[in-house]
């Protein structure tokens, strides 16, 4: 016999509410099995058949819940369906359907309470990461609250000079460094890992790609103290050679941190790229258009917003990163003086004075969290929007 | 804990603080759990300050510090002294300067001197390398020489004396300042050059002797007098053994050989 799902009927009637899912499929074996013993059983002539089918499934539903709940209504349910199959089916539906919502179930109790653990507990783990970002930033805002009193926001935010020792707190030369180091770094990461995603999305033979993307993913799981350690002891040398200086400064940074990013940018731009339809590939090059200009004036521009996303989630994988940067970056509290003088950031600095660092000093480390958290959040936010954005652009 | 001396039980003690005291802390540590099966010793350096600030809030046993404890700072901690040191200003053996002045090196940490024209050298702009604000070092550093002037806020900070020491093997024009002890290669490291300071070479007789102008005191700081297996493990610093030979090995001076002389 060939296949029975195309050949017999469909039971779409059946299929809204009456029929689960599994029960359909049940339904159209019982149907192939019913036509091949069709002299043996002797069904009914025509359309009843169906019916029978159903019937004989609901019948079962019922005995299941029979099994179940001891209840007059099972046997009354029974009794329909078996006496008047045809025609008292829908009787049997209701009374099914019903046992759900009233005394009787379809699950027992032991069931519902088993799922609602479950529930429960996976509720719970989601909501750990809410309360984790809610209580982080509660305790940031509440330990840096008093910098804000004590040297005031606006002295915190522009101050451009900062000595603890002293008791200044300016906090502009590490925002400008976290700046200058992340933006750096991503002028030269964000190409460098948007070219990897392209060439393994749209060139890489299978083979090539094969090794290509476990070297791009395994980038991701080398620890920031390596790559740190790497920058001071074979690339600060390098550009000490090369433009003088002691090699550490934010052209040092931008190194390593470029390469740091890339597992992260190229990863989430390879799926965006995926999720271009074919269509639009084959299309391009029926009208005439090579690999190239169809990867540059098609493809690239379709993933558009992907790339954006990830790009920006590149950024805030830049911004956080602390202990590569305060290996290299030089650690120097003073404003952008060139690419291989040294600068620091808000994450290098806050673990460079988080050890001794007590009084407001230790508060100004908190404000300095503080902002740092509203920076992430911000690149968050623009993804969500960009995102928004997108669909509303396509849908 | 003053029971267990001897007993079969694990007794821990904490050692947090000063880079500079690692080695002798470390090595006296190894010597002394080989000598004492019952009792371990963890040794971690993450500055002076940092130590302080642990024995006081009860994360270690003894804080070790490279400079003496600051107007209001550890209060009730007991100060015992280990070890003498003096802090050389180290140069790239490349570098023609060798022997420089107070004021020029105050002069150049504060940004005022930039080339090395202007201390006798070739013109060569001068690469600061200074101490994170924890380093014990850098204090010292800073009340020897520094005097009422500021660290000028454009050198490269290094959060280690390993890291000054290898960045300035390197680099031509750059300047740093270490323990007297790390100035001789060991391990294979590269040379440095050990500047004279006011006509004075950074020798330990010199440091001895007083005479050297930077010099100053290892401390171990602990919260009231030490007991059990602290006071066992201070004894064993202070002891000949450590004294005359980690010490010493580390490149720092016996307690013993300035008693009184500070």
């Amino acid at each position: 016999m060939s296949d029975p799902t195309n050949e017999y009927t469909d039971w779409e009637e059946f299929e809204d509410g009456t029929l689960t899912e599994e029960e359909v499929e049940l339904a159209d074996d019982r149907w192939a099995d019913a036509e091949i013993e069709d002299s043996a059983r002797s069904i009914d002539e025509t359309g009843d058949e169906k019916r029978n089918v159903v019937a004989e499934l609901m019948r079962e539903r019922a005995a299941k819940a029979q099994s179940r709940a001891d209840d007059d209504t099972v046997d009354k349910m029974i009794g329909i369906v078996d006496g008047e199959a045809p025609v008292g089916i829908d009787d049997g539906i209701d009374l099914a359907a019903g046992a759900g919502a009233g005394k009787l179930q379809l699950v027992t109790r032991q069931t519902q309470i088993k799922e609602f653990v479950l529930a429960s507990v996976f509720f719970l783990c989601a909501i750990v990461a809410v309360l984790g970002v809610a209580l982080i930033f509660a305790f940031v805002a509440y330990k840096a609250f008093p910098i804000f009193t004590e040297v005031g926001f606006g002295n915190f935010i522009t101050g451009t000079e900062w000595s603890g020792t002293e008791g200044k707190f300016g906090i502009v030369p590490f925002i400008v460094g976290s700046f200058v180091v992340t933006l750096g770094a991503l002028a030269i990461g964000a190409p460098l890992a948007v070219m990897t995603a392209v060439f393994l999305s749209e060139l890489a033979s299978k083979k090539i790609r094969s090794f290509v993307r476990p070297a791009v993913e395994l980038l991701a799981g080398i620890p920031s103290v390596v790559y740190g350690f790497f920058g001071v002891v074979v690339i600060a040398p390098i550009v000490s050679r090369l433009f003088g200086g002691v090699g550490f400064g934010p052209l040092t940074a931008w190194i390593i941190l470029s390469i740091m990013i890339v597992p992260t940018i190229a990863t989430l731009t390879e799926d965006a790229l995926d999720s271009i339809p074919m269509g639009i590939r084959e299309a391009s090059f029926a009208m005439g258009a090579n690999q190239w200009q169809t990867i540059y004036k098609v493809v690239l521009p379709a993933a558009k917003l992907g790339i954006i996303d990830a790009v920006i989630l590149g950024m805030g994988r830049a911004i956080g990163e602390t202990m590569a940067v305060l290996m290299v970056v030089g650690n120097a509290p003073q404003l952008f003086a060139g690419i291989t003088r040294p600068i620091s950031t808000l994450t290098s600095q806050i673990v460079l004075d988080m050890g001794y660092a007590t009084g407001t000093q230790r508060t100004a480390l908190f404000g300095m969290a503080a902002i740092l958290f509203i920076i992430s959040m911000s690149l968050v936010l623009t993804v969500r929007l960009l995102s928004r954005f997108g669909q509303e652009m396509s849908g | 804990m003053s029971g267990c001396r001897g007993a079969a039980i694990t007794d821990t003690v904490n050692v947090a603080g000063s880079t500079t005291i690692l080695p002798i802390a470390e090595v006296a540590a190894e010597n002394f759990m080989q000598q004492n099966d019952e009792i371990s010793v963890l040794v971690s350096g993450m500055g002076s300050s940092a130590g302080i600030e642990a024995v006081m809030s009860g994360t270690a046993d003894i804080g070790t510090s490279s400079r003496n404890l600051k107007e209001g700072e550890g209060e009730g901690l007991v100060d015992i002294p280990i070890a003498y040191d003096g802090i050389a200003a180290i140069v790239n053996p490349d570098n023609p300067v060798n022997s420089i002045t107070t004021e020029q090196l105050r002069g150049i940490y504060s940004g005022e001197i930039t080339n090395w024209s202007e201390v006798g050298g070739e013109d060569l702009p001068i690469d600061l390398i200074n101490r994170d604000e924890s380093s014990g070092t850098r204090d010292a550093f800073a009340s020897n020489v520094m005097d009422e002037s500021h660290f000028d806020v454009g050198a490269v900070i290094l959060p280690g004396t390993g890291q000054v020491r290898e960045v300035v093997a390197r680099s031509r024009g750059a300047i740093g300042y270490i323990s007297v002890g790390y100035v001789e290669p060991r391990f294979g490291t590269r040379p440095v050059k050990a500047l004279i300071l006011d006509g004075v070479e950074p020798t330990d007789e010199n440091v001895a002797l007083g005479v050297y102008p930077i010099s100053r005191v290892l401390h171990f700081f602990t919260k009231g007098e030490p007991e059990g297996a602290t006071k066992q493990y201070v004894d064993y610093i202070l002891s000949d053994e450590v004294q005359l030979g980690a010490v010493i090995q580390a490149g720092y001076l016996p307690v013993s050989t300035i008693e009184g002389g500070q």
